[in-house]
């Protein structure tokens, strides 16, 4: 979306729950753009607009907050592109502060502060229609008379007042600085400070002209006055504390950092808190506006315009979502629906996404066939293959359990509901300094890391958000599930069902230990923080707009494609090479064409220990039909044997074989570290490697010698098993507990902006799965 | 203490928590009503200028309210 040259730059303010995406939505159709503020995990979204009378605007979306005293990255991402203070976005010529009309109080307080700021402004009126269902009208005109500015009332999702909007953005007005009720000592104070400020403005590298205020030019029309004006604003804006990027490097220069302090200590000695103060003005202000713009319906209907104002404090009536909230958050109704909403979440991401899944890759792999077809064998046919289609195939196979999550998440978040699972699960997660929003992440990540750490975003506080995402891969993922199934089958089957399904869920439930405990442990270190905030809003639940929440689910899957698709595909490829490359000689080929000719039909044993009869000829078969069979089980035996040959001699193996020593302690060998470098890729990838490493049939095309035969046979040179039970429970711990899936760091990384963040991740859980599995052998073995 | 309803009267915690609890509106004087606990016990949602939220009892324990 090209931005036309000149055209006016609308920034888009508003709080949470506002409608102000749904507004952002209609005022710039599909001429949108999605992407990160550089830096910083924050959406930026910009847009283009056909105003009314033809000309184009720029659109930018703020991240919705409740405030522009920069604390949060939302916050100080929305101050400083109004405040023009960032190069990667056009400063903006005017604002439109989305109000929601149901919510008038706490949705002006941000209105107040967009004041201050000294931009033309325009507010839209929005949810009047949930405002009137309270049975409250609140007067866009009175409005527009309180504050001197345009004021459209509207009804965004059903598009009402849009036009009008259109029509009022460009007679945005500088509004009406209000006289704030601040105590007369801080008052004072101001003066002081500002009279301060305007001595040394443009010494020693004070330059107040830096600070991102506008100048009034309504308020005073003598010049000076306006100086004067200005600088007590800025004095305004140092004492109350705000710390945007431009008024901390002000605040911090001396002599200014002695005058702020004096002034706080003279207005603490007398009791007063300049933050509190302002803040407390400005509602006072507003819960004025509010009382002369607000009314109710029904007095208004019976006594016309006139009718007496409302306490829009006193409740008028119980809303539809107060009555809905009073099942939605039953004690005992409130959990068995949260339960019944999160097992279908979790069926659906788990089982239904799994055929769709299995269509992707049907049709992926049948075009990467039909593609390679008429290809010779050789480098350029195994690239595309095994290489480029396999790694197009581990991208895409992602998306539709991507698109499902994201599917539930803005129908969640579009209702209200996410709030409330929040509000119902926060005493479970607080417990290990997480976030009742950190639920849905990691509920999800049992079905894939990857949806669940990007269902993270809805997690404000980075601290909580970075917590979840480190702890989320312990969630035992659907792709563990076959390595859990091949290795319990192979060495638990004596045991009986009963035991076995009792060792799966106790894999799952070490997983979610692994994460309490980690988490507990991140949050009381290095993530330590602030009493962990959790005020959290319960908006009023709303019909989720199918446009909206396919929108949603549209943005987000095309942008997992873009930005983690591309670092998978390149370490899908990346893996393909390191197991592809170097080849084995055609000498060694050879040698296992004869010595497979040479060997028996029917032997007990192969050759690389796979102990296994590959071919029992069968009595009907005779003649020239019994020597075709042979020559294909020949055939087929010698290239599952050059395929386990060429896996020792690529890099992987070498690798593998390289590791021993460290794997050794573990009571591995080099075939289950080959194993564990393939599960890179993907962890499911480990029942396929092995089956290549010990030439046997992958169980999943139905193969005459099962894996679990092969391995439960496989002895070292010196004669002992290479699996017993306990190197099973052993490498099923390791699964559990390490973080073996670029595709998983790669997301970590797009969701982090940073390497950082992935890699100590990566290492972490790794050596925390080394230590644990070391732990289990070494112990284990002296036991038995 | 749910439907509870008062005055707040002080707002106390360090300033980042107090400054998001003021800017939410728990100013002096607001009315605030207890809606219900969550039920875990925690957090507990609130009522207050019209709309609700919820608080942590640990946050919400520095906000004083003067019973109705």
């Amino acid at each position: 979306v090209a931005a036309p040259r000149g055209a006016r730059v609308i920034a888009l303010a508003g709080n949470p729950n506002s409608g102000k995406t749904t507004l952002f939505n209609a005022l710039t159709g599909l001429r949108q753009k999605v992407g990160n503020y550089p830096g910083v995990t924050v959406e930026r979204k910009v847009g283009q607009a056909r105003l009314l009378d033809g000309s184009d605007c720029t659109i930018i979306d703020l991240p919705g907050t409740y405030s522009l005293i920069s604390r949060s990255p939302d916050e100080r991402v929305a101050m400083e592109v109004l405040r023009g203070l960032r190069e990667d976005t056009p400063a903006p010529d005017a604002v439109v502060v989305v109000v929601d009309a149901s919510n008038l109080q706490r949705n002006l307080y941000l209105v107040s502060q967009l004041i201050e700021l000294g931009m033309p402004l325009v507010v839209a009126l929005n949810m009047t229609d949930i405002a009137a269902r309270r049975g409250l009208h609140v007067s866009a005109e009175d409005l527009s008379r309180e504050l001197g500015v345009p004021v459209v009332s509207m009804v965004g999702h059903r598009r009402r007042g849009v036009d009008e909007l259109k029509a009022a953005i460009p007679q945005a007005r500088v509004a009406m600085m209000p006289d704030w009720p601040i105590p007369a000592e801080m008052r004072e104070e101001l003066l002081l400070v500002g009279g301060g400020l305007a001595i040394l403005d443009g010494s020693e590298g004070i330059a107040c002209e830096s600070v991102g205020l506008k100048p009034r030019a309504d308020l005073a029309a003598n010049p000076d006055q306006q100086r004067l004006d200005r600088y007590q604003a800025i004095a305004e804006r140092l004492l109350v504390g705000d710390s945007a990027s431009d008024l901390q490097v002000l605040s911090q220069r001396e002599p200014v950092r002695s005058l702020l302090g004096s002034a706080q200590g003279r207005m603490q000695g007398l009791g007063i808190d300049a933050m509190q103060a302002d803040i407390e003005a400005h509602y006072r202000w507003i819960e004025g506006v509010a009382r002369r713009c607000t009314r109710l319906v029904d007095e208004l209907a019976a006594m016309g315009v006139d009718a007496p104002p409302a306490d829009p404090e006193r409740p008028v009536r119980p809303t539809m979502s107060e009555r809905a909230d009073a099942i939605l958050v039953h004690k005992i109704w409130g959990l068995l629906i949260f339960a019944l909403i999160m097992a279908s979440l979790f069926v659906s991401i788990f089982w239904l996404a799994a055929p769709i899944q299995d269509a992707v890759e049907g049709v992926v792999g049948w075009l990467g066939a039909k593609a390679t077809a008429p290809l010779a064998d050789g480098p350029l046919k195994a690239l595309l293959e095994d290489g480029i289609f396999a790694g197009v195939g581990a991208v895409v196979v992602f998306l539709p359990q991507i698109a499902l999550l994201f599917l539930f998440l803005a129908a969640m978040e579009d209702s209200g509901y996410l709030a409330r699972a929040a509000f119902l699960m926060d005493r479970l997660l607080a417990r290990v300094g997480l976030h009742g929003k950190s639920f849905i992440p990691l509920l999800s990540s049992f079905a894939c890391a990857i949806p669940g750490i990007l269902a993270t975003r809805t997690i404000e506080d980075r601290r909580d958000r970075l917590a979840t995402i480190l702890v989320a891969p312990f969630m035992s993922c659907s792709a563990r599930l076959p390595v859990y199934t091949l290795l319990i089958g192979a060495f638990f089957a004596a045991q009986g069902p009963l035991a076995q399904a009792g060792m799966m869920l106790a894999l799952y439930a070490f997983g979610i230990i692994a994460a309490a405990v980690v988490a507990w442990i991140f949050r009381r270190s290095f993530l330590r923080g602030p009493t962990p905030s959790f005020i959290l809003e319960l908006p009023t639940y709303k019909i989720p707009q199918a446009a909206q929440v396919l929108r949603q689910v549209w943005t987000n899957s095309s942008e997992f494609l873009k930005k983690a698709g591309t670092i998978i595909f390149a370490m899908s490829v990346l893996l393909w090479a390191i197991n592809y490359y170097p080849r084995l000689p055609e000498a060694r080929v050879g040698e296992i064409e004869a010595s497979v000719a040479a060997a028996p039909l029917a032997s007990d044993a192969g050759t690389e220990g796979a102990a296994r009869s590959y071919f029992e000829p069968p009595a009907e078969l005779a003649g020239e039909a019994f020597a075709a069979a042979a020559a294909e089980a020949r055939e087929s035996e010698v290239s599952r044997l050059s395929a386990a040959a060429q896996r020792e001699y690529s890099i992987a193996g070498r690798a593998g074989k390289l590791m021993e020593p460290v794997l050794t302690p573990l009571g591995y060998d080099w075939k289950i570290g080959v194993g564990l470098i393939g599960s890179f890729a993907a962890r499911e990838v480990f029942v396929s490697t092995m089956a290549i490493t010990y030439a046997a049939e992958d169980p999943e095309d139905g193969g005459s010698v099962s894996l679990a035969e092969a391995m439960q046979a496989d002895r070292r040179p010196d004669g002992t098993l290479v699996w017993t039970p306990l190197i099973a429970v052993s490498v099923l711990v390791w699964f559990v507990l390490a973080m073996q899936c670029v595709s998983t760091v790669a997301v970590v990384r797009r969701e982090t902006q940073s390497w950082g963040w992935p890699l100590f991740q990566l290492a972490y859980m790794n050596v925390l799965a080394y230590v644990i599995c070391l732990a289990i052998y070494q112990v284990g073995s002296r036991i038995y | 203490m749910v439907g509870k309803a008062g005055k707040v009267s002080a707002v106390g915690g360090e300033p980042d928590l107090r400054r998001r609890l003021l800017e939410m509106g728990f100013c002096n004087g607001a009315q605030v009503q207890v809606v219900r606990k969550a039920p875990l016990g925690d957090p507990i949602e609130y009522k207050l200028r019209g709309y609700h939220l919820s608080l942590r009892a640990a946050q919400a324990r520095h906000v004083s309210v003067q019973a109705d």
